[in-house]
């Protein structure tokens, strides 16, 4: 009976669904295929991209930073060689444009409280770039004894002894090339005779000098001679031969770097002006880098700060560099090319220093695919052993890459000067015409340091 | 030769004390100096030296032992901004040393770069009392009958008697006191190394000639017992192990066996540390070494630090 009555409902034609009301709705059934993606290993654009995403998930899950670089640089391929001490015309402007970087001519402007007042009997320091040198002795030709006895240090307005100092550095420059005796200078290797002994010694003494003022150095950590390398993609080009032919390959560059002298430190230096600001344009080249001229050569993708990932002093707060013999400014002037000189220093500050903050942001886990958080500053000095120009380097993006670039505002900045002499010449066993700027500037660098400390 | 220091004391009429003297000895011992934060500093120096200085696995002693070096004296210099008179000193290196003298009608010369010089504005005062000084008389030099003490020397002619550190500083140099010497043993091979006991002669040859060479600009040329004794300090190291040596010259009449003798107070094969491992040691998947500086010992340091300062705190 129960049957003859279902068949008549089910006979006027009626689907047959479940009579119990759908109270809730049912739990989302899990998908019953896989979802349909790219293939990993087709030859085709998405499955490029794809391959791409995975690649770019392993690095952004790596577990240390050890293992990101690892990841990061696994894949050698032909790259651009950058060396920062270049001979090239106009070799600033490329690397700017491969860098990204804005170049502001002068020193950043430093809050007022971060200058140190010079010599002032204890008032309170002067804002801004008002001038300080009223009782700054101008022309040191004069001898150093200008009578500035240092206050106890545990005092609020501590001033720099600019006569010590001065005679600090005469010091050091008096020895290595007046009274230590030493044998001829190698062929063409007179910078490692006298210049690059002497910007050691000033460099040590002045930092063992200025530890009293500066916490940081006090915990800061001095190289001689350290290695400073960095790798990273930039734009793109289509390979021209070889059996990849034809296909679209990121520019890659590598920068292997030996300043002079690095000082490193544990604490990073403060940002000069915010993450976002836009302090002018990035010049662009139309040219392949090739054209600069810059080499391809295929070997190790390193990413160096001057130690290991272990080392608790990861920050840099000034490099120092010497020019060697082959960019002389006399050889500039003897090919009529002056207006280069500048354009050495400039380009050495510049990548030395992309390089250098560059690689300590991939040190903290940043990288391009992950763009650093908070600006990475540091500061070099590149001198030949009498001209000093100063450099101040915020890395406020590391997305360099074809896609990243594309909608990313921030620029990296590099605040420059040009080179000034220290001092005019060294004759029996006196200084001339020392100049108390550059001193000063270099001692202004060396004092640098977070606003807490 | 394998007595080597022995040979040393003999060619400089010099007698050994072992240990530091108690003058650096309280200068280690004085809490005021703050030794102790310092030991997480030094720790921190020997692991960049050893460990971290290189993008390869491990760096080579080429490498370390100048490293080391920089990163400890870079530390003894930040304590400048404790005592400002430290900053009266320079390093010169690849300093060229030249000292003549005659020893029982031998004529006997010392040449060569002597690694790294540190110079004072000030000299160092002497260490040892005057009695400990004239009680030297009688100690006798040991000799190796039968065997001459100029045994392993070079025999040259010499035409010029060169006289001076004054060769490697012109005249009128300001920090004109050689205060402590640095030998860094840093050639890769083993056999290119000088072995502890050569190292110590060494340092004693070259402090000895550095002295004297000081001794015959202040007093003349003369042969005569010094009314101020000339200290002069000196550390050897091959990046792991440490000699300290002290070595004060009371006397430049060296022809004659008796008489004042100087002073050398020597502190040997001190270790830093006992092992640096690069790579963690893992055998049957277990970490048996981890990785790092193991058996640090900061005395060695403290020792370091007291030579540094000896002589202007």
């Amino acid at each position: 009976m129960a049957a003859l009555g279902a068949r008549r409902l089910l006979r006027p034609g009626r689907r047959w669904f479940s009579e119990t009301v759908p109270v809730a709705p049912s739990p989302p059934a899990s998908p019953p295929y896989p979802p349909v993606v790219a293939s990993i290993t087709a030859k085709s654009k998405a499955a490029k991209s794809r391959r791409l995403q995975r690649f770019k998930q392993r690095v952004h899950a790596a577990a240390t930073v050890e293992e990101k670089l690892r990841l990061y640089g696994k894949l050698q391929r032909p790259k651009y060689t950058v060396y920062p001490q270049t001979f090239a015309l106009n070799a600033d402007r490329w690397y700017r444009s491969f860098t990204k970087t804005v170049l502001v001519p002068g020193m950043p402007p430093r809050a007022a409280a971060a200058k140190p007042p010079v010599a002032a009997a204890g008032t309170t320091p002067e804002a801004g770039s008002a001038p300080e040198p009223g009782a700054e002795a101008p022309g040191a030709a004069e001898a150093p004894e200008a009578a500035k006895t240092p206050e106890p240090t545990a005092g609020a307005a501590p001033y720099l002894d600019m006569g010590e100092l001065r005679s600090l550095a005469c010091d050091a420059l008096l020895q290595e090339s007046f009274y230590q005796n030493k044998k001829r200078p190698f062929l063409y290797r007179d910078q490692d005779h006298t210049p690059g002994p002497f910007l050691t010694q000033l460099v040590s003494t002045l930092a063992a000098f200025l530890s009293r003022r500066n916490p940081l150095l006090a915990a800061s950590s001095l190289d001689l001679n350290p290695e400073v390398n960095y790798y990273w993609h930039h734009g793109e080009e289509v390979v021209a031969h070889g059996h990849r032919k034809g296909r679209v390959d990121p520019v890659r560059f590598q920068i292997d770097d030996n300043p002079h002298l690095q000082i490193r430190v544990p604490k990073q230096l403060p940002e000069v002006v915010p993450l976002e600001s836009d302090l002018g344009d990035v010049p662009v080249i139309d040219h392949k880098p090739s054209k600069l001229p810059l080499f391809k050569k295929q070997y190790e993708n390193k990413v160096f700060i001057g130690s290991k990932v272990a080392d608790p002093c990861c920050y840099g707060h000034t490099q120092f560099h010497l020019l060697p013999d082959k960019l002389k400014r006399e050889r500039f002037i003897r090919a009529c090319l002056e207006d280069q000189i500048e354009v050495v220093y400039r380009s050495n500050g510049i990548a030395s220093l992309f390089a250098w903050t560059a690689a300590q942001a991939m040190y903290q886990g940043f990288w391009s695919e992950a763009d650093v958080t908070r600006p990475f500053v540091s500061q070099a000095v590149v001198t030949d052993g009498k001209y000093f120009a100063f450099f101040c380097y915020q890395l406020n993006t590391l997305a360099l890459t074809a896609e990243t670039i594309k909608n990313n505002p921030r620029k990296n900045i590099c605040w420059g000067t040009d080179s000034k002499p220290l001092y005019d010449v060294v004759e029996d066993g006196n200084v001339k015409g020392f100049n108390d700027e550059v001193l000063l500037q270099l001692v202004r660098f060396l004092l640098n340091r977070p606003k807490e400390l | 030769l394998f007595p080597g220091v022995r040979q040393a004391q003999w060619l400089t009429k010099t007698k050994r004390v072992e240990g530091l003297p108690p003058a650096v000895q309280g200068i280690m011992d004085n809490p005021a100096h703050g030794l102790q934060e310092l030991e997480e500093r030094v720790k921190h120096a020997v692991s960049h030296a050893r460990l971290w200085d290189t993008a390869e696995v491990a760096p080579r002693r080429e490498q370390y032992c100048p490293v080391l070096f920089e990163n400890l004296i870079h530390i003894c210099r930040l304590m400048s901004g404790k005592y400002p008179s430290l900053s009266k000193r320079m390093l010169a290196r690849n300093c060229r040393i030249a000292a003549t003298w005659e020893r029982e009608s031998i004529l006997l010369q010392v040449r060569g770069l002597s690694g790294i010089l540190m110079n004072s504005v000030t000299p160092i005062p002497p260490v040892a009392s005057k009695e400990e000084i004239l009680a030297t008389k009688e100690h006798v030099l040991e000799t190796f009958y039968p065997i001459a003490p100029t045994i392993d020397l070079q025999e040259v002619n010499v035409y010029k008697e060169l006289n001076d550190t004054g060769q490697c500083f012109a005249d009128g140099y300001p920090y004109s006191h050689p205060h402590t010497l640095f030998f860094l043993e840093s050639a890769n091979v083993r056999t290119d190394r000088f072995r502890p006991e050569q190292l110590r002669a060494k340092m004693l040859m070259f402090a000895f000639g550095n002295a004297l060479a000081k001794a015959k600009v202040l007093h003349g040329n003369d042969p005569k017992v010094l009314e101020q004794p000339v200290v002069v300090q000196s550390v050897g190291t091959d990046g792991q192990l440490f000699q300290f040596m002290v070595f004060q010259l009371n006397t430049t009449d060296l022809v004659s066996n008796d008489g004042v003798k100087n002073l050398v107070w020597i502190d040997s094969d001190q270790n830093l540390y006992e092992k640096a491992q690069c790579v963690p040691e893992v055998k049957k998947r277990v970490v048996t070494k981890p990785a790092g500086i193991s058996g640090f010992q900061p005395d060695t340091f403290k020792k370091f630090l007291a030579l540094y300062l000896h002589g202007t705190v």
